[in-house]
């Protein structure tokens, strides 16, 4: 465990050490907030749904930015080497990384949670809600990040890591959108697998199971399938 | 402390490492020499669990590397050929880094990297970023990284590689100083390296071991077409030459290394 946690540091630390981490809250943080403005003023309503479905179009845009130089940066580096020669198992120096970029993540989203604070100010909103719907947002953050740590196993070019990791959430967020060509299981399929589904509920208050298992599920597959494309130095 | 026996690696149809076998005795060091794309760095990678061999087996301190890769990856020091560092770190936050994933103890961090620091001459730079150090001194962050959980062997893949006459004794001192304390493999292009910080010279050609001889022995050599003592500059040409068989060691022992060949 305290081999996971110094990679994290170790991650974060390079992070707060140059500008991308500091230019990215800056560039996500503006962006939700503009959003959040826009939409309580054209909405007048004391419910958060529609900027969590909004943040969730923006995650799919600025997450494979925070992830493309996980691995790729380590490999081009000639320091994947270290690590893979060091006294770590494979699944340390996943966890470690995945951790650290999960802890960004989740500084950037505590930051908005001012937002509940200036609908409160202005009205009664459900708490419970709220709070369903940052857990929604979180989850599809974490599964993001995941996808885009496995985008950067694959590859020691970090455009390339961003690439890969943009053709795979777009399919995903967009998937529910192909359903008017298929019908029956695959239509059914198309929409399961779609994030915009499983956020939709968690933006109105519903916490269920199959929501909650569907990005877990996610988060462990891609995290495995990291371990393995490590294990089988798949990068090139 | 090291045995690697019949060790071969292909990568696809190309064969890198064809039957390699050889032994290192505690306290050894030893010169691996080679043309580049000779095997060498393979080797070395194999040795650190880097890369898994096709075939053979490599035993280190009594542990089999396919059954306990992990522990015994605690007990190797490695440096690779360009060494792996974090231009955005300090000194010594980078080796305390490489402490912690190396498991040294939170108790023995600090001592461990105040001699590391000492050893390797960098306490004035210990602040300094990484990125901004010259060659020599990257290269000895290099190999403080290496040394620091006190490794039993130590695998250094051409440490002097790019560096300046002044750099490179440096570095070689500090190498001739691990002597005492573990067993060190090293790969190098000078050959007057070798000469300098060797007890023992293995030559590899084409994935193969084509030389393994104590150094001694090999200086005492005579050259015949030369009367005189075979240097090791002229062992390696030799070995690289289609017509080698005349400028042969005249010893028993390298007249047999040479008829293997």
């Amino acid at each position: 465990m305290n081999k996971i946690f110094a990679l994290t540091k170790k991650e974060l630390h390079s992070y707060f050490c140059s500008p991308i981490a500091y230019i990215i809250l800056i560039v996500m943080l503006s962006l939700f907030n503009v959003f959040f403005f826009l939409v309580i003023d054209q909405n007048r309503e004391v419910s958060l749904r529609d900027v969590f479905q909004l943040m969730e179009f923006m995650l799919v845009f600025l997450i494979p930015l925070l992830t493309m130089r996980l691995f790729s940066e380590e490999k081009s580096n000639g320091t994947m080497e270290f690590l893979l020669t060091a006294p770590l198992t494979h699944t340390m120096i996943v966890l470690g990384k995945y951790f650290s970029m999960l802890i960004f993540y989740s500084l950037l989203i505590g930051l908005t949670g001012i937002y509940y604070l200036i609908v409160e100010y202005f009205g009664e909103p459900d708490p419970l809600s709220m709070l369903s719907g940052y857990l929604g947002i979180w989850l599809e953050g974490a599964f993001f990040i995941a996808v885009g740590l496995l985008a950067s196993s694959w590859t020691s070019n970090q455009i390339i890591a961003a690439m890969v990791s943009y053709v795979i959430l777009f399919f995903l967020y967009f998937s529910s959108s192909f359903t008017q060509y298929v019908g029956g299981s695959a239509e059914q399929f198309l929409i399961q697998l779609s994030t915009h589904t499983h956020l939709e509920n968690f933006a109105i208050g519903i916490i269920t199971p199959s929501d909650v298992v569907y990005y877990m599920a996610g988060i462990v597959l891609c995290l495995v399938l990291t371990r393995l494309s490590i294990d089988n130095r798949l990068w090139h | 402390m090291l045995i690697v026996k019949n060790i071969s690696k292909n990568f696809g149809s190309f064969q890198a490492l064809d039957k390699v076998s050889f032994e290192m005795n505690k306290g050894d060091i030893v010169g691996l020499l080679g043309k580049n794309g000779a095997g060498k760095t393979t080797l070395m990678r194999t040795l650190t669990s880097f890369i898994t061999p096709s075939s053979g087996t490599v035993n280190i301190d009594g542990e089999d590397i396919s059954k306990h890769s992990l522990s015994i990856r605690q007990k190797i020091g490695y440096l690779p050929e360009k060494p792996p560092l974090y231009g955005d770190m300090t000194v010594q936050y980078y080796l305390n880094f490489a402490a912690e994933i190396k498991g040294v103890p939170k108790n023995k961090r600090l001592f461990q990297l105040a001699k590391v620091l000492e050893e390797c001459d960098l306490e004035q730079v210990k602040q300094k970023t990484i990125a901004t150090l010259s060659k020599g001194y990257k290269q000895r962050v290099g190999i403080a990284q290496a040394i620091i959980h006190e490794p039993k062997l130590l695998i250094l893949d051409e440490p002097t590689s790019g560096l300046d006459p002044m750099q490179i004794q440096q570095v070689l001192a500090l190498i001739k100083n691990q002597r005492d304390q573990r067993t060190v493999l090293l790969s190098t292009h000078t050959l007057n390296e070798i000469e300098q910080v060797a007890q023992r010279v293995l030559m590899i050609k084409s994935g193969q071991i084509v030389f393994d001889e104590p150094l001694d022995i090999l200086l005492k050599s005579t050259d015949p077409s030369q009367l005189g003592p075979l240097t090791l500059e002229q062992i390696f040409i030799n070995h690289h030459q289609p017509q080698a068989s005349k400028n042969t060691p005249q010893t028993p022992e390298t007249t047999h290394q040479v008829s293997n060949e």
